[in-house]
């Protein structure tokens, strides 16, 4: 032990520390300054913990502050306050650089230190200092935008009020800042683990080491007297169903008798500390009985293969989809091109490792379960736990949430973290390591898929094929809906007047697998996209001109039959025109022997507002006149909150300010759905403007005019007997599911479309691919704010190029972001957005949402490009240079 | 083995229209909802008419939920009616949320579609 004096903050400290001690735990346990974040299991691989010691930007999990005696540290909270926030603040505010606000604290401050040494710094100068840090949600590009920004504040060239949007002005189309985005940038945006509960135990999991076993006996005695351990759960603890039902009941909070995959939770354990419960976990001993280990869906499905559970058929879900005549259209096809494509299992890497916290609010069997973690589907997530555990009485709390991309549409640690609760009748913190997490969580799904497309002689589509194995992992989660999903989308941007297209879903003994960034359409559209690039090369057309010449038109029927009325895509070639023929002019002049420019296409049109699909959000006037709105509308990072407040103030003329959000527990809000399927602008956002539709018809009743609107409104209606609250529903016009043997039948209401283009650099000798530039053109309707749109984009875009060419989960070697590869500032490239606006006929105000089709037509725009370069086709995610190297090797 | 070996929802005539169901039985939207269809709802799980209580506790839940736009947990229906649980559960024999909830054609929570 040594003793430190140190300041924080300001604030001198003594502090008796013994050697392992780190900064970050000293701050965020004893100091309770929980801006700085936890994600990379204290590795120094993320960044997210930085703060300044001694003027330089330092990891603080990898200082120990035994040897910080005299140091001078600085946190995001000794910088400013949302009341008084530092000018970096503000700029990483004011540029939109701020979605889930997890990485933000030590983007901040990794930032402030830069700028207090060089106040003019480069965009090179920014990467460096700024490498350590990593962000999954903006692609960097605002965050570069950002530093530049607080140095032209730094330096006195402009204002925070300056480039601010007037808060008067017009409250659609214009980037205001979002509400929840001071709270994150000045660090007291509660996560999860941010949340202090004084003497709530602390769990740890006890998870497979197995892919496939049988569960002969589980010996937790030891475990059991180990120092500040009260207990261990196993299933027979559980008093519910034991089972987290999405849509099937397959998947245990703890396993019974087998294991299905490497992390499926056996037994839970509860300390007194964190340390203590990992510790613990590590001494309950299980006795494996092994099986063999189905790890593709072929030998899944194979004759004889072993089922993996016991009441349901590896092949356990089957959509065929038949449109016309695929097979008679081949054989009259002048040119028909032939490939299998296949797709990796993937991790959708939110930053935030998957934290819970729970506890009983009251006595006795009244006593009401809290859950407060980390749901985009808090309605539909508190009814499985409520069936899982068997405690009805019960209400989930969302937190701010470090990162989603559809990894949150189903549960993880609340199932243990609330029957731990419940038994041990205590209050408990699950705060999993970066390695359980990503064995606790879903994956996206392996799509293996034999595709076959064909063009009439003047380069009309005539027919695709696309016959695919998905894998679902250890249980099902989502699939069928991930994989119809697919199929409604199977057709992308054009018209296919005949398809033949076959989805089986299998069970195997990988991570289970469910909803991630696009959810199957980024896995069919790579496979569709790629055979375009494949056939229009075979045809000599240019990859651009047949594209257009193939597009979809309002009247034409998509892969399902369903009828669409409106399609702007054409208008987004033209848009992207112009700069692909810029890029294909650069191709040609750059490069060299080694280094070979290329450039490829891909498009993107994304179903918005499924068949059957529903939100409802209420409305109520507030005594000062403002508005609050309710909803289970989850914003974790997305930009929810900025869509809710900007349409309800421009629609009731109200300040942003006096619009308040109720949005993230189960006892206040309307069940608006999951924050997925880029459904909440369309979708809330429609509830909401139905909601206030009401609430203007009512003033009109109560006689409040126009001009009196936002001052005496709420007294006046109360005088004139008229209600102050209003419920909004939003529903598509159609319903119902696909024909089980046709696949044909209603289909998404609307559409957000996208053209992109890549220009890549390929090293011959290495394989490697740079990414030189992504460019967009984007068509989501009505834009209500232009930087969370791009925003969107832009973090897609990363996001799409991680999953081309790095991104890859291996169970049981993939255990943090260095060995997952998740994109940094060393791998950002350019990016640029072309908005067109096309008002969508049912979207709300006009508008779509954008957040999965951003990387949608990415994975393929890539692959087409590395083929323009070097002429080699990938046909297998990712596209690592090994793979390159081995095609150019052998000729492609 | 085909695609509706995984539960889904489906079209069923009741009280003589087709109402969209979900995988548990539940209508998909609650303005499907009508007294036959409470009525025949009730038939189906063998229960003989609906008693003025049985309709007290459909009602209450109706209002609720249109009200608040989700359904209410069980501690707000004993306040609301005034009933204990155990009283709710003999009422509806297929208990709480299979029997009182689902018949007054309260929807599940939606999941991703």
């Amino acid at each position: 032990m040594k003793k430190v004096e140190l300041n924080v903050n300001g604030i001198p400290h003594q502090v008796i520390a013994g050697s392992d001690l780190t900064l970050l735990d000293f701050l965020r346990d004893t100091l309770h300054l929980t801006g700085a974040k936890q994600s990379c299991d204290k590795k120094g691989q993320c960044g997210a913990c930085t703060v300044i010691v001694d003027g330089k930007a330092v990891r603080s999990c990898l200082a120990r502050v035994a040897k910080l005696d005299g140091a001078e540290v600085v946190t995001v909270e000794g910088l400013g306050t949302p009341a008084n926030p530092h000018l970096v603040q503000h700029a990483f505010v004011l540029s939109g650089a701020i979605q889930c606000g997890f990485c933000t604290p030590g983007m901040i401050m990794a930032a402030k230190a830069l700028l207090d040494r060089n106040p003019d710094p480069t965009v090179e100068e920014i990467k460096h200092a700024l490498r350590r840090n990593l962000c999954r949600c903006t692609g960097y590009a605002k965050i570069i935008d950002a530093v530049k920004l607080a140095g032209r504040f730094l330096r006195g060239e402009t204002t925070p009020d300056e480039i601010r949007p007037d808060p008067d002005g017009p409250k659609t189309g214009v980037s205001h800042p979002r509400p929840s985005a001071m709270l994150k940038a000045c660090g007291v945006a509660q996560f999860t683990a941010d949340i202090v509960i004084p003497g709530a135990l602390e769990l740890a999991g006890v998870r497979s080491p197995h892919a496939h076993a049988l569960i002969r006996s589980i010996d937790t005695s030891a475990a059991e007297q180990m120092p500040g351990v009260v207990g261990v759960l196993t299933a027979k603890d559980v008093k519910g169903t034991n089972r987290l039902k999405y849509i099937v009941a397959d998947r245990p909070i703890l396993c019974e008798d087998k294991v299905r995959y490497i992390g499926d939770p056996v037994a839970a354990v509860a300390a007194l500390t964190r340390d203590q419960a990992i510790a613990a976990a590590g001494a309950v001993k299980v006795d494996y009985e092994l099986l063999p280990v189905l790890d593709t869906p072929e030998k899944a499905i194979a004759e004889g293969a072993v089922q993996v559970h016991a009441d349901r058929p590896n092949a356990c879900f089957v959509q065929p989809l038949l449109k016309g005549d695929a097979d008679r259209a081949f054989a009259e096809s002048a040119v028909v091109v032939e490939a299998r494509f296949v797709t990796q299992l993937n991790h959708q890497a939110p930053l935030e490792p998957e934290p819970c916290a729970a506890y009983l609010e009251g006595d006795g069997d009244d006593a009401q379960l809290v859950v407060i973690g980390r749901s985009i589907n808090i309605h539909k997530h508190l009814q499985m736990l409520q069936e899982g555990t068997g405690w009805e009485n019960m209400r989930y709390e969302e937190a701010y949430s470090g990162g989603q991309f559809g990894i949150k549409l189903d549960i993880t640690s609340e199932g243990m973290a609330a029957v731990a609760a419940l038994h041990f009748r205590r209050p408990v913190r699950y705060i999993p390591s970066l390695v359980e997490a990503m064995q606790m969580t879903s994956k996206r799904h392996p799509f293996y898929m034999d595709v076959k497309l064909g063009a009439d002689a003047q380069g009309r589509l005539t027919a695709y094929r696309n016959h695919f194995l998905a894998d679902s992992g250890a249980y099902f989660s989502n699939s069928d809906v991930t994989t119809q999903r697919a199929l409604h989308m199977l057709s992308g941007s054009y018209h296919i007047p005949n398809i033949d297209a076959h989805d089986t879903v299998v069970y195997t003994n990988n991570p289970w697998t469910s909803a991630a960034r696009g959810a199957g359409p980024p896995q069919v559209n790579f496979a569709l996209e790629s055979a375009m690039d494949m056939l229009a090369r075979k045809l000599g057309i240019d990859p651009l001109e047949f594209r257009v010449l193939n597009l979809l038109s309002p009247g034409q029927s998509k892969a399902t039959g369903h009828v669409v009325e409106e399609w702007p895509v054409l208008g987004l070639c033209e848009a992207i025109r112009p700069h692909y023929e810029r890029a294909r002019r650069e191709a040609e002049t750059h490069g060299n022997e080694v280094l070979r420019r290329g450039v490829g296409l891909g498009t993107g049109s994304f179903g918005i507002g499924s068949a059957g699909d529903q939100a409802t959000v209420a409305v109520e006037l507030d005594p000062d006149d403002g508005v609050t709105i309710y909803g289970a509308v989850a914003d974790p990072g997305e930009g929810n909150d900025s869509m809710l407040t900007q349409i309800a103030a421009d629609m009731l003329e109200l300040p942003l300010d006096r619009v308040r959000l109720v949005t993230r527990d189960t006892d206040h809000t309307a069940a608006s759905g999951p924050a997925a399927a880029s459904r909440l602008t369309y979708m809330a956002g429609g509830a909401l403007v139905n909601a206030i539709e009401q609430v203007k018809s009512a003033m009109v009743e109560a006689g409040v005019t126009p001009a009196q609107a936002g001052t005496t409104t709420y007294e006046q209606m109360r005088q004139a007997g008229v209600k102050t609250r209003f419920v909004g529903v939003r529903k598509t016009g159609y319903a119902g599911p696909l024909d089980p043997k046709t696949g044909q039948g209603p289909s998404f209401e609307s559409q957000v479309h996208a053209v992109q283009l890549a220009e890549v650099e390929v090293n011959t000798e290495t394989g490697a691919v740079r990414v030189v530039k992504m460019t967009t053109a984007v068509d989501a309707g009505v834009v209500i704010n232009p930087l969370n749109l791009v925003g969107q984009l832009e973090g897609g875009m990363d996001m799409g190029v991680g999953y081309s060419l790095r991104e890859q989960y291996v169970p049981g070697q993939t255990k943090d972001w260095a060995s997952f590869k998740f994109p940094t500032m060393g791998t950002a490239f350019d990016m640029e957005v072309v908005i067109r606006e096309t008002p969508r006929k049912y979207g709300a105000r006009g508008s779509v949402g954008v957040g999965e089709m951003t990387m949608v037509p990415t994975a393929p725009a890539v692959m087409n490009a590395i083929e323009d370069a070097v002429g080699v086709r990938i046909t297998d995610l990712p596209a690592t240079p090994e793979k390159i190297k081995t095609a150019l090797v052998s000729g492609g | 083995m085909d695609a509706t070996d995984v539960p889904r929802e489906r079209y069923r005539t009741v009280a003589g229209r087709e109402i969209l169901f979900d995988s548990e039985g539940f209508l998909w939207q609650a303005e499907d909802w009508s007294e036959d269809v409470a009525e025949q709802l009730a038939a189906e799980a063998g229960m003989a008419g609906l008693s003025f209580t049985q309709w007290k506790v459909i009602r209450f839940l109706r209002d609720f939920y249109f009200e608040n736009g989700r359904s209410p947990l069980n501690r707000k229906i004993v306040e609301g009616v005034g009933m204990s649980l155990l009283e709710l559960e003999r009422l509806f024999p297929d208990g709480i949320k299979y029997g009182a909830r689902r018949l007054a054609g309260l929807p599940n929570p939606k999941k991703c579609m």
